[in-house]
């Protein structure tokens, strides 16, 4: 099953900055790395692929719905249906709790919410899988340490089974130690039959995880 | 949606609750001007009703129907009876019933009139004043009281009592050679007779013989009242009279004569004109306040705007991690737009609370204090009105964050 399909995708800023991006496909329980220094475009492209930046060129489709000619609320539409996305830091909402802001995984989709039977029961399921107290979820989002934090992020990203999992370098706060930890309860606790990874990082010791890596180099023209 | 409004507004507790408070007292002034205005001024105007004029030494109109009916002030000038007498004497008058003011019994304010006031003098739309116990006065050591007078000093029908020279409680010395007698308890009528004790002119006339500006010449102890001539006991002057005219189309020549009458200085006012122009100048300071009222809302709307923009850029990570999730710009700013109609809502009733409380504090104070029974009414068309209006700019205030959020977000990409 295909979850993420690019073709011939360029990106053009109106500063002039512009990139152009490998074709891609990715299955359902693939996991991708994407790996490239900064400037390379990898930024660019989690944006296009999230619906944050409107396609200009080639096609880009996501579990079946394709981006082209499609208004930013539509775009906004399959970001919430179709996306679980992880952020690099500062994941959650600082003034709610470690509990309300996992649940903003299903918040704006009707689909992804009526996957879940059980809401409460759902969360609290995967936090025990990335070990996580309930004193930890009921706990205020700043007074979790970074990794509660990010894993807090991975149960929102999780709940109601998107089809992608979209991650911007999710362990570059974490010490090495935590960062295998990490990446082992992430990928375990994914979907393999529905579900994919895109993970970007430049770091090479997360290499292993993957089944695949693509290079982002090289690729920008000024 | 509004969970969210709700937790982001508990973040920023500090900063909201002042807003709030500054929104709430701008409301709580605005209303309670226009309540208490309102429903003083419904007091009054019920307080005298039946009577066409009002004659009394020349003086302004306001100042004359103050003191007369109202206690608020202190008569300047006496007229004679034997003026009131030869106008009592017109064809157009249809009753005259003099009152003689000045003097008090614990407090409270004795009206030396005839037992006419009684059937003459109504209150609130022409309703007559009713006793609850009791009857007129017909001897001249007799009084009527007012329903407060009875309720706070105790009194009932046979109860006795001095009066006191002064207007003031404490001031005045007791004329007490003679001690009047109850024999009648008016109903409550939330105007100022319910704090007034009634007294035949005659019984007025007898307590101040023997006194000489105030203080006492010489005793009447022991004195037999029938022996006392009636001459002696009619008084030369009193303080003013009500009257009513057999039509009210010659009311204006009449006051028109009265105004020119040859052998004193007299003037007849309406009383319901006399209050319209006391609530005109009144009412021009009403305005000032109710300006500066709505320039307050303003300031705090403002101030309120300024809060919300501000907080924007604080926020800005939340918002992200809010598009991150699915929501849309649209999304944003409606919670941006929620959170001032939260701010707004809760000011409201905060503010309806409050005006409720003070105005019930102020008619109370009102009541006490003039006597007058100013009726409060629950939520008005008009305030709510007003309060929509509020709404509304608060609302409109939220606009100007929202479309900010609205564009940078959709301008912005999620990461970076």
């Amino acid at each position: 099953m295909v979850i993420l399909q690019a073709q011939g995708l360029d990106y053009r800023y109106t500063s002039g900055m512009s990139f152009t991006f490998p074709d891609l496909v990715v299955n359902a329980g693939e996991k991708v790395l994407i790996m490239g220094p900064s400037g390379s475009g990898k930024s660019t492209f989690l944006n296009l692929v999230s619906g944050a930046l409107r396609l200009q060129s080639g096609a880009l489709e996501l579990s079946g719905n394709h981006y082209k000619g499609l208004t930013s609320s539509a775009l906004d539409r399959i970001r919430a249906d179709h996306l679980g996305v992880i952020f690099q830091t500062l994941n959650l909402i600082p003034y709610l709790s470690g509990y309300d802001n996992a649940a903003l995984g299903v918040r704006f989709s009707n689909i992804r919410q009526s996957r879940v039977i059980d809401t409460r029961a759902e969360i609290h399921r995967l936090a025990a899988s990335l070990g996580l107290t309930h004193a930890q979820l009921n706990a205020k989002a700043s007074q979790l340490s970074v990794g509660q934090q990010q894993r807090i992020a991975v149960i929102r990203a999780l709940l109601g089974h998107p089809e992608l999992i979209l991650a911007d370098e999710p362990t570059s706060a974490l010490d090495p130690v935590s960062t295998d930890q990490f990446m082992q309860e992430l990928l375990s606790s994914f979907d393999p039959t529905t579900q994919a990874i895109v993970l970007v990082s430049h770091n090479p010791a997360l290499t292993h995880f993957f089944d695949r890596v693509i290079a982002f180099e090289g690729l920008h023209h000024a | 949606m509004l969970d969210l409004a709700f937790a982001s507004i508990r973040a920023r507790r500090l900063p909201v609750a002042l807003v709030t408070i500054a929104l709430t007292a701008a409301m709580v002034l605005l209303l309670s001007i226009e309540r208490i205005q309102t429903a003083t001024q419904q007091g009054f105007n019920q307080s005298l009703s039946g009577v066409d004029l009002i004659i009394g030494p020349r003086s302004s109109g306001i100042e004359l129907v103050l003191y007369t009916t109202f206690h608020l002030g202190r008569p300047t000038n006496n007229i004679t009876t034997k003026t009131l007498e030869a106008i009592g004497k017109r064809p157009e008058i249809d009753w005259l019933v003099p009152i003689a003011l000045g003097d008090n019994h614990r407090g409270f304010r004795v009206v030396a009139t005839t037992p006419d006031y009684f059937q003459h003098i109504q209150y609130a739309g022409n309703q007559a004043l009713r006793f609850q116990a009791g009857r007129a006065f017909a001897a001249i050591n007799e009084v009527v009281i007012g329903s407060t007078v009875a309720k706070e000093l105790g009194y009932t029908l046979g109860s006795r009592l001095f009066i006191t020279h002064g207007a003031s409680a404490t001031m005045g010395q007791a004329h007490d050679d003679v001690a009047f007698q109850v024999v009648g308890v008016l109903d409550a009528t939330g105007t100022p007779n319910d704090q007034a004790v009634f007294v035949d002119l005659r019984g007025y006339e007898l307590i101040h013989l023997g006194w000489q500006s105030g203080t006492r010449a010489f005793r009447i102890d022991g004195l037999d009242l029938a022996s006392i001539p009636q001459e002696r006991l009619q008084p030369t002057t009193v303080t003013a009279a009500y009257v009513g005219l057999k039509s009210k189309l010659g009311v204006f020549q009449f006051m028109r004569d009265i105004q020119a009458y040859p052998e004193e200085a007299i003037s007849a006012i309406i009383p319901g004109l006399a209050l319209a122009e006391l609530w005109s100048i009144v009412g021009m300071v009403d305005r000032v306040f109710e300006f500066l009222s709505w320039m307050i809302i303003a300031i705090s709307l403002i101030a309120m705007m300024t809060m919300t923009i501000t907080s924007l850029d604080q926020r800005t990570r939340e918002m992200t991690i809010l598009r991150a999730v699915g929501a849309s710009p649209w999304h944003l700013s409606i919670l941006v737009m929620m959170e001032s109609l939260v701010l707004g809502l809760g000011a409201i009733i905060a503010a309806i609370a409050l005006v409720t409380l003070s105005t019930w504090l102020a008619a109370d104070w009102i009541q006490t204090q003039l006597g007058i029974a100013a009726e409060i009414s629950w939520l008005t068309v008009d305030e709510c009105k007003t309060l929509a209006v509020i709404l509304l700019a608060g609302l409109a205030s939220s606009l100007l964050p929202a479309m900010m959020v609205f564009r940078r977000n959709l301008q912005q990409g999620l990461l970076q």
